[in-house]
């Protein structure tokens, strides 16, 4: 009964560890990626095709689009954070791509290249110049734990991008709130 | 007993269920990349520990490193504490290290003033900065040395000992820098420094100006052309590149040439740096160094010492462990041997672990 119970534990515990990491799938070409196709019924092509721009607008005005015919795919990085005290430790690459047609929309991330960081001695953390790894090697060159971290944060940052792009397919921009909310005005004359 | 296991048991899956579910939140810090909202960083803090046994095989120490100094000890380097913070365009960054490496074997006890003398402040970098636009920083504070290739840190050096490049060149500028990027390839900073170098106060008035050229020629190969020069200080000219050749294999290179503002004297030298990863964890290194004094008039002579360092470094999570040997071969009798008699040579070995955070 002990056994049994102690094998249960351990499937729980390994089944969390890669919780993360089977959020990335592999494509056609063994490459690491973050697939989904979302179903908008009755919204035509071209509402979506607008609202992916003005998503790719906003969440990257520095960042140079490529316009396709079917699409918009962008290039950005990320950073990945240490997991005891939490500070840089690197940099992830990806390219993000976004295809509509009417009802539906589909997106990927993939091409994920990881840099390391390193400490300089200005006590900041910055990239190591010309180390840069694809993450279907990281595991032939960074330690075990490490790559466990970066493939639950890679699969963590694509599903909040995925939510966020979702959101701007539904909604289009989402309204600012008002920063100007007048301040409830009291009378302390009168009790 | 049975129960209570069953109990443990469903609650751990129930736990590690809902962990699994919910995936790790990812800050941006907006430095790099924009697709996440641009957060302002938290207060972050990051460091390490060092510590060494060394054995010179004279019996007594010899060669004149700046850290690893202790002759058959299991001895301390420092615990190094370093915060930043950045909100919006300021930021700041706080270090703080305390144990021989990051007390008197790096920094000036106290500032100079009388009375003050046996007060270490700790601090290693204590700045503030300001991005005025996405090229343009301006920086004012007490900041390691841009000059020269190794540094304080143990994290920063591939070697645990320290060059001769390093042991005579600056360890921290106090000052104001403007650093401008006029790409990813090309930056160059200037400032203003204290007169003398590794003082909290100067002596007299800011009056060293310091420059670097940083060019990035191709992927991987970074280049740093450093001056400092001044009426109290000296001047200093200081080339300093490394160039990651392949996945595997590295290269470095520091050469440097110092004049001081009086009495002649000075030094010039070269460093080279190849390094090697084996595998994932373990990395072998060379430091080939040749370092020579000026003659001073025609009272102290020219001197020499050439030094060759071989280093491992041994990865096992944050741990790295340093075995390293190194053979010192000078021009003349500046070392001694078992029996304190003066001797060109010295040859010590010593392992090292540091651990970063």
């Amino acid at each position: 009964m002990k056994k049994i119970l102690l094998i249960i534990v351990s499937l729980a515990i390994s089944g969390m560890v890669n919780a993360q990491k089977s959020l990335l799938s592999v494509d056609e070409n063994n490459k690491y990626i973050y697939y989904q196709v979302v179903d908008m019924p009755g919204i035509k092509a071209d509402s979506l095709h607008k609202n992916a721009g003005l998503f790719m607008m906003d969440m990257y005005p520095k960042v140079t689009l490529q316009m396709t015919r079917s699409g918009i795919s962008v290039k950005d990085k990320f950073l990945t954070y240490t997991s005891l005290i939490k500070h840089e430790n690197g940099e992830m690459a990806y390219t993000l791509n976004v295809e509509c047609k009417d009802g539906k929309y589909r997106f990927w991330v993939t091409n994920f290249v990881f840099t390391p960081y390193e400490k300089d001695r200005y006590g900041m953390f910055v990239p190591v110049n010309g180390k840069d790894i694809s993450l279907e090697k990281a595991s032939d060159k960074l330690q075990k734990k490490d790559v466990e971290g970066y493939f639950e944060q890679t699969g963590a940052f694509c599903k909040q991008l995925g939510d966020k792009l979702k959101k701007y397919m539904i909604e289009g921009k989402p309204k600012q709130p008002k920063e100007d909310k007048p301040v409830k005005k009291i009378v302390t004359e009168k009790w | 007993m049975k129960r209570i296991l069953l109990l443990l048991s469903l609650f751990v899956i129930a736990v590690t269920s809902v962990k699994a579910a919910t995936p790790t939140a990812v800050a941006d810090t907006g430095k790099v990349g924009t697709g996440a909202d641009p957060k302002d960083p938290p207060l972050i803090l990051s460091g390490s520990v060092d510590t060494y046994w060394k054995y010179d095989f004279s019996g007594h120490s010899n060669i004149p490193t700046s850290f690893a100094t202790d002759q058959n000890s299991v001895s301390i380097g420092m615990i190094d504490l370093g915060l930043k913070k950045k909100v919006g365009k300021a930021s700041f960054v706080g270090e703080l290290a305390f144990g021989p490496r990051g007390q008197y074997q790096s920094i000036p006890n106290g500032d100079g003033s009388t009375g003050n003398g046996a007060n270490s402040f700790h601090i290693q970098n204590l700045y503030v900065s300001y991005d005025v636009t996405d090229k343009l920083n301006f920086t004012a504070g007490y900041m390691a040395t841009f000059i020269g290739y190794e540094v304080i840190s143990p994290t920063g050096n591939f070697n645990y000992s320290t060059s001769y490049l390093f042991t005579s060149g600056p360890f921290q500028n106090a000052g104001f820098k403007a650093t401008y990027a006029f790409s990813d390839k090309v930056s160059l900073m200037a400032g203003i420094f204290n007169d003398n170098w590794n003082v909290y106060t100067s002596q007299h008035d800011v009056s060293t100006f310091g420059a670097q050229l940083m060019v990035a020629p191709v992927k991987g190969w970074t280049a740093y052309l450093n001056v400092a020069s001044g009426p109290t200080s000296g001047t200093i000219l200081d080339l300093t590149t490394a160039y990651q050749i392949t996945d595997a294999f590295k290269l470095g290179l520091n050469g440097a040439t110092y004049t001081p503002a009086h009495g002649g004297g000075g030094y010039d030298g070269v460093a080279l740096y190849p390094q090697l990863a084996v595998s994932k964890t373990v990395t072998f290194g060379l430091r080939g160094e040749y370092f020579e004094t000026k003659a001073i008039g025609t009272t102290v002579p020219s001197a020499n010492v050439k030094a060759l360092t071989a280093t491992a470094n041994i990865k096992a999570g944050a741990i790295t462990l340093i075995p390293e040997v190194r053979f010192d071969n000078a021009k003349n009798q500046i070392f001694t041997n078992s029996d304190g008699v003066p001797t060109k040579s010295a040859n010590q070995f010593l392992i090292a672990a540091v651990y970063a955070f």
